[in-house]
């Protein structure tokens, strides 16, 4: 193991993060400032982040046209820490317009495509990275940085990280200041890790995951102390000796049989599980999604900050409702237009209790059939009692993914996507909207060579677990 | 200054220019101008309702550490949270959360065991996010009352004003129309708020104005609010229903922004007639439900916008922002640590010591903060319910009045006359060892000089000698003999019925004693000679002064 790992760093050291006005590049912005020497955790180590979260030094467009020349004024919280322990921002990666996608394929008209780097021959027509942190899953998998910061509001960083073959993690809902992260919807959000192996995604995960007086969402230090010693009374003594893990039957998508040969031979308890309530749950997570999206983005084109578009108006006779209009009609691309109607309808005084009240019940649901699962308590509701400590599950697995990255230019054209990108949902926003940890890891090849991840999803809180699990399907994966 | 409204106008309305005409029949002028020209008044009966919205004292915003002092530069009291950037979030100040609390036990609420914050939506320049954080679904407290007392502000009778919730929410922006130009200020964009909604409980502009001066008096002394109108740090909204007695209540029109307890009687007043009007002149239409502004120079409301241009809010959850659960052991000590409210203090000593309502007003006035008016007071009187009544007189009368005589700059303090030099004052008055009269000399003295000296000292500086008190009486009473034997005529004419020559003698025993008699004191004396037809009197047993 040890062996691969070095062999892929010095893959990484020989590509380097450019910028592109006519070739593929996931990089919307490079660092041109010469990195330092450098103490801490994570010293001389080059990290890209998404173009939706904050660093004064960058832009921070979220590839839309309408924040085209926004520069924050602040950094956010996590690139904060990063830099505090040595990282040195390397630059920042495309991702579809303010993270509403899965294939970061909307971008902005002055944008390059972003191709995902893990082709099995040069021969391959180009395929998407995934979204919509596609851009910091190509940047990790061509090598150009070490790791990188993405988000995940239903699957962002999981999905990319399955096409793209690397590990992608999206924590326990909390784990990582939010401050500083332009908002798709803040009750899902989620800052994620990308990296080549589940020790470097851990290593990030270490620095990032931190209280945050900034962020009331994010859980405090005795949230966290308690969350740690729950971890440690589930971890396994010896290896995955013990480990029950449970298969959804909802989820059609097989996992490889020999994965989970290789697992009960290391001791895991293997069974299936169901969770009836993800198929209901998954129109609740468009809803609620969609609902605080229009909210969070209502603040563009009120003229305080972002494009030249909103000083053109001036000595002009436009009003600024007009104003207003104009910047959002022409700065928005059109996912995102479909998805700010489709919230602002779920919260019109007619729908609301029939839609966004309803939708939230749906996840509240979701949460409970996922507590009666597991047998680790939840540490934030540790009074709520657990009475299958025997027979519950310690972890859920998975596929990431229903497929191999599809090519990029049939994607858009193809009727039957709505329907596939469904099931797609189904794999990767329950956890979201359950706010648990999900880690995708690699671990085998489509038939057309291309990768393929699996996700590991676990209590609240438990990332230590996935960590575990994640690290033993890697070896078995490498080994093979 | 301008105060826009904050409740989702889709336009701007300042600076339109011209306010909308009236559309009154011309034969209507007489009703709608003219209070007592409608016919038998009594028949109709106003409804009137509240919404609050009163700054929250905490010197910084609700969700950004900026700070919130009145009169800056613009823009300068700005965090990033205040201007929307992307990717800020609101950091709750618990602060305002416990201001929160207090004034809604203050007001007799029932504080909701976890409440949440939710965003209202509407896209106006003076909201930056595009939304005003607020709480709409599960707002801090419910079901509260503030009793108003007949003669409150003339109100005509004593009644409970219904407090139906109190919410905490965010302050916009201020904006100005200077030219073609609208300049915003987000100095004032998040401040905390208190939105308190009352039920209609309000039957006339006195009561709606005894209410808010009420709530100002109970915001000053939590120290939640500073109830100050004029800088718009106590804004009112009223709705207004006119109906005739005995039938169900009338179309509700509100009043928006009314920044003083004159306009906002003037504005009921203006409302009221023209419903009046309205139900007179055409009985078979219904009036129209409107949102109306007041026009602070003739006095009268105009239209803003119908309900049928009503802004869809589309509340939703603030999901940046996690509940507020109290702990019931927490409630219980912020309610027992509720300092005594005005209503209560004028209670409590006019009970107490027989004072009168006013003059206990007068010391909540001088500190309606800290009471130090009302603290100073008791400190002077100290349990003695004997002086308390004379305590009263000197702090109010005396005291007060000195100050406000004339030009003086001086302020009230509880250090201008420390009370324990009041106190030993005011018994040497009782024991009649000074006088009255000495009384105002030592105030006037310590007021316009150094007020750290003993009595002793201000004594000696007036030349004031101490009186044994009997010899004081058998002095006072043999003067008074002389002066009656010295002006025998104006006895005979006081016997005759006229009481004004009383005050010739009254001077006379003035002269004889070289003004050291007290002048109250003497007149009591003489007027108990002059009964007795010359005879000795018992003084001893009769109190004096």
């Amino acid at each position: 193991m040890r062996a691969t790992r070095s062999k892929l760093q010095s893959i990484a050291s020989s590509i380097r993060p450019r910028l592109s006005d006519n070739q593929p590049t996931p990089y919307s912005w490079i660092n041109d400032a010469i990195p330092g020497s450098s103490s801490g955790k994570l010293a001389g180590k080059t990290i890209a982040i998404k173009e939706n979260i904050s660093y004064h030094a960058s832009p921070t467009s979220c590839s839309s046209a309408l924040l085209r020349d926004y520069n924050p004024p602040y950094t956010a919280t996590c690139v904060q820490s990063l830099l505090a322990e040595g990282a040195h921002i390397i630059g920042q990666t495309k991702m579809d317009e303010f993270g509403m996608g899965s294939q970061t394929t909307h971008l902005p008209p002055h944008y390059t495509p972003v191709h995902n780097p893990a082709s099995p021959r040069p021969s391959e027509p180009p395929r998407s990275a995934g979204g919509s942190s596609g851009g910091s899953a190509a940047a990790v998998a061509e090598g150009s940085c070490w790791a990188a910061l993405g988000t995940d509001t239903g699957g962002s960083v999981r999905l990319p990280a399955s096409y793209c073959g690397v590990v992608g993690l999206k924590p326990s809902y909390g784990m990582i200041s939010r401050r500083g992260v332009v908002a798709y919807a803040d009750s899902l959000d989620c800052v994620g890790v990308l990296g080549r192996d589940v020790q470097t995604v851990e290593d990030v995960f270490d620095v990032v995951s931190k209280p945050d007086k900034g962020d009331m969402t994010c859980i405090s230090s005795s949230h966290r102390t308690n969350a740690s010693r729950i971890l440690e009374e589930h971890l396994p003594k010896k290896g995955i000796e013990g480990l029950r893990i449970g298969l959804p039957k909802e989820i059609t998508q097989r996992t490889a049989p020999s994965l989970l040969n290789y697992l009960k031979k290391e001791g895991a308890i293997i069974q299936e599980i169901s969770l009836p309530s993800i198929r209901r749950a998954l129109p609740a997570y468009y809803v609620l999604a969609s609902a605080e999206a229009s909210s969070n983005l209502a603040r563009f084109g009120g003229g305080w900050y972002g494009s030249k578009n909103d000083q053109a108006s001036e000595g002009t006779t436009e009003s600024g409702l007009e104003k207003r209009k104009r910047i959002r009609t022409e700065g928005f691309g059109k996912e995102v237009k479909k998805r700010l109607l489709a919230g602002t309808w779920a919260l019109s005084a007619d729908e609301f209790n029939n839609t966004y009240l309803k939708a939230l019940q749906l996840r509240h649901l979701l949460r409970k059939e996922y507590q009666s699962l597991f047998r680790i308590p939840h540490p934030l509701f540790l009074n709520e009692e657990k009475n299958n400590s025997n027979e519950g599950l310690d972890i859920i697995l998975h596929p990431t993914s229903i497929r191999t990255a599809p090519r990029l230019q049939c994607y858009d054209a193809n009727s039957q996507n709505g329907i596939k990108e469904y099931d797609q949902d189904l794999l990767t926003v329950p956890a979201s909207l359950a706010g648990l940890p999900s880690i995708s890891v690699p671990y085998e090849k489509g038939s057309d060579g291309w990768p393929l991840g699996i996700s590991l999803t676990s209590q609240w809180g438990m990332e230590g677990l996935i960590f575990k699990l994640g690290k033993v399907i890697e070896d078995w994966s490498r080994n093979r | 200054m301008i105060i826009l409204s904050r409740w989702g106008l889709s336009r701007p309305f300042i600076g339109s220019g011209s306010f909308p005409q009236r559309l009154l029949h011309p034969g209507l002028r007489f009703y709608a101008t003219k209070q007592n020209a409608i016919q038998d008044e009594s028949e109709w009966e106003t409804v009137i309702g509240l919404e609050i919205h009163a700054q929250l004292k905490t010197g910084r915003k609700l969700f950004s550490a900026a700070s919130t002092s009145y009169g800056e530069t613009p823009n300068t009291n700005v965090n990033l949270h205040d201007a929307a950037f992307p990717g800020t979030l609101p950091v709750l100040d618990l602060h305002a959360v416990r201001l929160s609390l207090i004034t809604a036990l203050a007001l007799g609420s029932r504080i909701n065991s976890r409440s949440t914050f939710d965003r209202k939506h509407y896209f106006y320049h003076d909201i930056p996010a595009s939304y005003q954080i607020t709480q709409h679904y599960n707002p801090l407290a419910r079901e509260g009352k503030l009793q108003i007392i007949q003669g409150d502000n003339n109100s005509q009778r004593t009644f409970d004003v219904g407090i139906h919730q109190l919410q905490i929410e965010q302050d916009t922006a201020k904006s100005q129309t200077v030219g073609d130009n609208t300049l915003v200020d987000l100095n004032r964009a998040g401040t905390g708020l208190m939105e308190i909604v009352t039920e209609p409980d309000m039957r006339t502009s006195e009561e709606a104005g005894a209410f808010v001066r009420k709530l100002q008096g109970l915001l000053k002394r939590l120290g939640s609010g500073d109830g100050d109108m004029e800088k718009g740090n106590l804004r009112v909204d009223v709705n207004v229903s006119v109906h005739r007695h005995g039938t169900p209540f009338g179309t509700r029109c509100e009043i928006k922004n009314i920044n003083s307890v004159r306009f906002l009687q003037a504005a009921i007043e203006s409302e009221r007639r023209r419903h009046i009007a309205h139900y007179l002149t055409s009985p078979g239409a219904p009036l129209k439900q409107e949102t109306r502004g007041l026009n602070e120079l003739t006095l009268e409301t105009f239209s803003l916008r119908s309900k049928e241009e009503a802004t869809d809010y589309r509340y939703m959850p603030d999901q940046n922002l996690p509940a507020i659960v109290i702990d019931s052991a927490y409630l219980e000590k912020l309610r027992e640590e509720l300092p005594e409210m005005p209503w209560q203090v004028v209670d409590r000593l006019t009970a107490l010591y027989d004072v009168q309502k006013r003059d206990v007003e007068t010391l909540i006035g001088l500190d309606e903060y800290h009471f130090e008016g009302v603290r100073y007071y008791e400190d002077v009187v100290g349990g003695d319910k004997k002086i308390a009544k004379k305590a009263m007189n000197w702090i109010v009368h005396e005291i007060l009045g000195q100050i406000g005589k004339g030009k003086t700059s001086i302020k009230w303090s509880s250090t201008l006359i420390p009370s324990t030099t009041m106190k030993e004052m005011i018994n040497l008055i009782e024991q009649g060892k000074i006088t009255g009269t000495n009384g105002k000399q030592i105030i006037k003295h310590l007021i316009f000089n150094d007020s750290s000296i003993s009595l002793n000292q201000v004594l000696n500086e007036l030349s004031i000698e101490l009186n044994d008190n009997i010899s004081n009486k058998l002095d006072i009473s043999e003067i008074c003999q002389q002066a009656i034997k010295n002006q025998s005529k104006s006895v005979n004419d006081y016997k005759k019925g006229n009481e004004k020559v009383l005050m010739r003698l009254v001077g006379e025993v003035m002269k004889l004693s070289k003004g050291r008699a007290d002048a109250k004191q003497v007149k009591e004396i003489l007027v108990d000679l002059l009964k007795d037809g010359n005879g000795t009197t018992n003084n001893q047993n009769r109190s004096l002064g």
